[in-house]
């Protein structure tokens, strides 16, 4: 038998805790595949989804995610692997859409081919990337979020402003941007005589150009610059004196996370056929970063998971009955996972179901004022509901009023140090939260997607700082 | 000529004289200590050679070639390796890829050869990691099997100093610069270290600068001993010599004033 030291033992405890109880049997099979299966799984999860949805909403949906993905895998090149906070990440992708649009539009009558566009785009991206980062990189910190802040907002300004710009070769104005109009009628991608003009034409485009961007960033991540990314990350000082060109490699982690935006750029461009400077503005830049750190700094399938959290969820939470659906399964979610031992679990559960149910069946016999009837259309979740909730009347009023209590509830739940006394207090707070759900949250939607993204924001910054799939760092030992 | 000349180097931070007129020399396969109280200037020395300060006068030369104006990665290209005083390893990442990271100068794979994964890719890769084990069992059983993979602020102290070691190691240097090597370990761990510097220039054909305190260290290793006070050089020679000098004596203990004598 090999040795196995103690020290060898505790080292992986943390592996065995994870392969323990119902939840582990169901990941464990996951965690044993391969790191390129699990992709070429979600390759083809993500293939077949315009083949059984034909609905154009949704494949715009899904080809969204697909592009904030790219680009957040590009941010986190610069981000997470280089550890550089570039806040003008998105005007390479507005860099790349305006210059393809330039290229094939109506706007100055080119029509360029588009591998020519592209190859142009990609070039001239690197090319900027390069000269924007040289001066830059002698800043660290705070101060290069600054300065590329700076960078990000010029192209915003330069985009609205440059539809009347003075040329010495003309008297009129040259209108290069369109300015607040933008450009539009830009030109399809065109590949092999193939146009990829509808909704899942672009969608398939984005999904292949996507998976070729994770697979080289993956091997790259594995090579000696990843790890020289990784070393600098840690500690600059130490990378230079073991031999690494910190300063080579910063560059070239800013010009590739631009090349990738400013490629991607060009595809947004040609799949939504017009670019505006407002699509280009700060409110991306913080989307994307919340999709970095959400996922994870550094881990590829991390920053895909938080572009999806960040792009498709709040989508799905548009539809009351999905929303509904999301909500009572996340709620157990949390249950299952934050609540220990499972005895626990089942007091709550059958706490909040049961007691509701004999709460209402007692009202309704007693009070029948206080109880409206079903609304019949409602799916079959919230019929099973509806059996245990009251609905009363003003349920408006209550509902609000429930609200501001629940919170209070929820506060005391997380805090109490006693047990018993959280599992008491869990039931009536559950029961609330539903009550709140089905009168209040439930009834508008656009309102409460942001509350409730807001909600997974904090909880999951609060208990898992390092993001959903990202490493936890030690910075002092 | 000798593998490493400093020559009239002089370095000051504002008013203060840090390292004044120094000139040493380190010959090839020689292991050389360097000694002297707190802030007599010998990390500066070695930060001057590895080009993290630059002198403001003298030259620094390694196989004949000025160091001067280099990056410090290009000097650590030139085949000067260091540890640091204060333990740097890159914490969050794995033993193994601590050692495997220094092994960028001597590493040649471009963006094309790593996004395609192409054969000589690949090649390169098990030669890297191969080189990186045989550094890191350089020490034995210590940094061996399920250790390889841990996250390298999972070591203990001593553990840590070893693996700057082998990360110094894997850049193929010619000269090893050790920064208080000894700092911080219990007695046996001592021991093993003057064991280890010996092995480092046996086996491994290093040759060896060091900064040490710890004098039975400095006893057990030197060649040649060289001594610092207020960044100039007050003695040079055996370790008997040096340690018996008056000079240094008096640098350490200070001067016996003229009350008690």
């Amino acid at each position: 038998m090999e040795k196995f030291g103690r020290d060898e033992w505790v080292a992986q405890a943390e592996a065995r805790r994870k392969a323990r109880g119902a939840l582990g049997r169901v990941t464990a099979p996951w965690e044993r595949l391969p790191p390129w299966a699990r992709f070429a799984l979600f390759v083809v999860l993500a293939a077949a989804v315009p083949q059984l949805i034909h609905n154009d909403y949704v494949i715009r949906v899904g080809g969204n995610f697909l592009l904030y993905g790219a680009l957040a895998l590009g941010l986190n090149v610069v981000v997470g692997y280089a550890g550089l906070l570039d806040l003008g990440y998105v005007a390479f992708y507005g860099m790349g859409g305006y210059t393809y649009a330039l290229l094939s539009s109506p706007q100055f009558g080119i029509h360029w081919p588009t591998w020519a566009s592209i190859l142009f785009v990609v070039v001239l991206s690197l090319g900027l990337g390069l000269l924007l980062g040289s001066p830059s990189l002698r800043l660290v910190g705070d101060y290069l979020a600054i300065v590329t802040l700076g960078f990000g907002q010029i192209f915003v300004q330069l985009a609205t402003s440059f539809d009347r710009l003075q040329v010495p070769w003309s008297d009129q104005p040259l209108n290069l941007t369109g300015g607040p109009n933008g450009v539009v009628n830009i030109d399809p991608i065109r590949l092999f005589d193939f146009a990829f003009k509808t909704v899942a034409h672009n969608y398939y485009l984005l999904l292949a150009t996507l998976a070729l961007i994770v697979i080289g960033l993956h091997h790259l991540n594995q090579s000696r610059v990843g790890r020289a990314w990784r070393a600098m990350r840690e500690d600059p000082l130490a990378a230079e004196a073991m031999g690494m060109p910190t300063k080579r490699l910063k560059l070239l982690a800013f010009a590739l996370g631009a090349a990738i935006a400013g490629l991607f750029g060009a595809l947004f461009g040609a799949w939504q056929g017009n670019v505006f400077p407002s699509n280009f503005g700060v409110t991306l830049l913080i989307l994307l970063y919340a999709m970095v750190i959400l996922g994870g700094l550094g881990s590829l399938a991390g920053v895909l998971i938080g572009a999806f959290s960040l792009s498709v969820v709040p989508e799905m939470l548009r539809e009351v009955e999905l929303s509904r659906y999301l909500f009572y399964l996340g709620g157990l979610l949390v249950l299952v996972t934050r609540l220990r031992p499972w005895r626990h679990l089942a007091a709550a559960l059958v706490g909040t179901i049961g007691g509701g149910y004999l709460l209402k069946l007692g009202v309704t016999n007693f009070w029948p004022t206080l109880v409206t009837a079903p609304q019949p259309s409602v799916s079959p979740l919230g019929r099973m509901v509806q059996n245990w909730l009251i609905i009363p009347p003003n349920a408006t009023l209550i509902g609000n009023l429930v609200f501001v209590f629940v919170v209070l509830l929820l506060l005391f739940v997380a805090r109490a140090q006693n047990a018993l006394a959280r599992v008491v207090a869990l039931i009536p707070t559950l029961y609330l939260l539903a009550f709140v759900w089905e009168t209040r949250l439930a009834l508008e939607p656009s309102i409460t997607r942001l509350l409730l993204l807001g909600v997974l924001l904090i909880v999951l910054m609060v208990y898992r700082p390092q993001g959903i799939l990202g490493q936890r760092r030690v910075e002092i030992v | 000529m000798s593998l490493l000349d400093l020559t009239h180097v002089h370095k000051h931070f504002g008013g203060l004289q840090v390292v004044h007129n120094l000139s040493l020399a380190v010959n090839a396969g020689e292991i050389v200590s360097l000694i002297g109280p707190n802030g007599a200037g010998k990390t500066t020395v070695f930060n001057l050679i590895t080009g993290l300060y630059r002198p403001e006068r003298g030259d620094i030369r390694f196989n004949g070639q000025s160091l001067l104006g280099l990056e410090p990665h290009a000097i650590t290209w030139c085949g000067i390796a260091r540890t640091f005083q204060t333990l740097r390893l890159f914490l969050n990442m794995s033993v193994i890829e601590n050692v495997m990271a220094a092994a960028y100068t001597r590493t040649h794979a471009n963006l094309a050869q790593i996004v395609f994964r192409t054969p000589a890719f690949r090649r390169e890769e098990v030669r890297i990691r191969q080189m990186a084990e045989e550094k890191l069992a350089f020490f034995g059983e210590r940094l061996k099997g399920y250790r390889l993979d841990q996250p390298a602020y999972s070591l203990s102290y001593a553990n840590r100093r070893r693996l700057e070691i082998a990360r110094a190691m894997a850049t193929e240097p010619k000269l090893l610069l050790l920064d208080e090597p000894a700092a911080g370990m219990n007695p046996n761990e001592t021991l093993e270290i003057t064991e280890l510097i010996g092995e480092l220039r046996a086996r491994g054909g290093y040759t060896v600068l060091v900064i040490e305190h710890d004098m039975k260290v400095v006893e057990g290793i030197s060649d040649r001993v060289i001594a610092l006070d207020y960044g100039e050089k007050i003695a040079e020679g055996s370790y008997h010599d040096v340690a018996t000098n008056e000079r240094v004596i008096e640098a350490y203990l200070g001067r016996k004033s003229a009350t008690t004598k």
